[in-house]
């Protein structure tokens, strides 16, 4: 009966951290996904003609991105060592093997960011600080984000 | 008798050995074999992004794309490659190369000293390249500064280490034909043709490999597992990029971002550097070659993301 009591329990608690664990891919995924909201989803398809230019959007969009990207750092400290499931994308083991250089990739956003604020007027300036804040956003997928499948 | 039987033996390995380095000779282009013509570093230049040097010869370490020191470490299944100094200096670098040992190099995958490079140097591809266009090449990598210091020797366990090997590999797997234009096709998709298939060399990590790290031709642009390690390489037929639009593919080779609001990772975000340098012009070639590749099924995707041991 204890024997039993011990081994529920312990299954209990291995499924608590399994959730605890997907919890935090899950978390880390959505993190990634309202910064993809505002730069992709608003900016890009600016760029790209796809929505009208709406500088009150794009301001506001700016300013969420950047509070977003500022909280990449903590939001990735542990390792969930798993991936969401069913999810195409995830990220590399090689955050938390180099965490000092994953987070060395953060402020070169906030800065592009920063710097881009005030100059956007009209599609052809927001394409150039599209360029630069994406590029620095793909300088740490390089290394730290995987295509699942 | 057992005098015969050692001689029969030792011939036929004579004859083995003779037929094996035979079959590997590696194959080389004269200056003989050039004619004379001016070079245009301008046009290297796009050659340059175009085969995406760059991705894989920079300096490791430092943003810069002209300084082609090298030093990165490319995985693979066969062990790990260590990208040589590609830059003008003339101790570490290409600097005391003949234009033709440039182009025996990117065409023949053949070193000035007569040894096979291993196929990491994408050679099956740039093997289609416009002679020409590699003679640019040579002239603008000549412009860019001289960087000293070499990388490590590659980390290859036997068998893969004998170099002399890799001429069977070429017979194998090479067809040494240059791009030939289809004449039934747009001016625009045959650019994009050439540049996908020769100096883009998509194909290169877009195509499952056999055993023999050989491309599954069969399965050309159908993606499969990286070869690099960890993660998947996208289907790049009209299986996988079907809800793509040509401007959609334009778009991505210029930004890295993809139609459903995500981002190019991994050798992807290298590949980006360099073809967002082209003109627009290339990058829609690229795009309207790519959407005429008919559906192909690649490797069978994993399911679902797996369990990771940290």
């Amino acid at each position: 009966m204890l024997f039993r009591g011990v081994l529920a329990g312990a299954l209990l608690l291995s499924a608590g951290a399994v959730m605890a664990q997907q919890d935090l891919a899950v978390q880390q995924d959505n993190l990634m996904r309202t910064q993809a909201k505002y730069l992709y989803g608003v900016i890009s398809r600016t760029v790209r003609g796809q929505s009208p230019y709406d500088q009150a959007a794009i301001d506001a969009a700016l300013v969420q991105l950047e509070e977003s990207v500022g909280k990449i750092a903590t939001v990735f400290a542990v390792n969930p060592k798993e991936d969401v499931f069913g999810g195409d994308y995830g990220s590399s083991p090689k955050i938390w093997q180099n965490k000092a250089d994953f987070d060395s990739k953060i402020p070169p956003v906030t800065k592009a960011i920063n710097d881009a604020k005030g100059k956007i007027k009209d599609v052809a300036s927001l394409k150039a600080a599209y360029t630069e804040i994406n590029d620095r956003c793909n300088d740490c997928h390089e290394t730290y984000r995987l295509k699942l499948r | 008798m057992a005098r015969n039987l050692v001689l029969a033996v030792s011939v036929v390995a004579i004859v083995g050995v003779a037929a094996f380095w035979w079959l590997t000779a590696p194959l080389t282009i004269a200056q003989m074999q050039l004619p004379p013509r001016l070079s245009v570093p301008a046009k290297g230049l796009t050659v340059f992004n175009a085969a995406g040097c760059s991705s894989c010869h920079a300096t490791l370490g430092q943003p810069d794309r002209t300084k082609l020191g090298g030093g990165l470490a490319i995985p693979s299944p066969f062990g790990t490659f260590h990208v040589p100094n590609i830059s003008p200096d003339p101790v570490d670098g290409i600097g005391r190369w003949s234009e033709a040992d440039f182009v025996t190099a990117v065409i023949e995958g053949t070193s000035p000293a007569g040894a096979h490079y291993y196929p990491a140097f994408p050679y099956g591809s740039y093997q289609h390249a416009r002679l020409d266009d590699i003679r640019d090449l040579f002239a603008y990598l000549k412009t860019l500064p001289a960087v000293s210091g070499r990388a490590p020797g590659h980390e290859l366990p036997f068998p893969f280490n004998i170099r002399r090997a890799v001429g069977i590999w070429k017979l194998l797997f090479l067809d040494g034909k240059p791009f030939t234009p289809d004449p039934g096709r747009s001016s625009q998709w045959n650019r994009g043709a050439y540049l996908v298939n020769s100096l883009g060399h998509c194909a290169e990590c877009h195509s499952p490999r056999n055993g023999l790290g050989g491309i599954v031709e069969a399965q050309r642009f159908a993606g499969g597992p990286n070869p690099e390690g960890e993660g998947w390489v996208p289907n790049i037929t009209q299986k996988g990029l079907k809800d793509w639009s040509e401007e959609d593919l334009a778009y991505f080779l210029e930004t890295g971002t993809t139609p459903n609001n995500d981002s190019a990772g991994g050798s992807m975000a290298r590949v980006i550097r360099n073809t967002s340098q082209l003109s627009a012009a290339d990058r829609a070639a690229m795009a309207a070659y790519l959407k005429s590749l008919p559906a192909v099924d690649g490797p069978p995707r994993p399911p679902r993301p797996p369990r990771k041991n940290g």
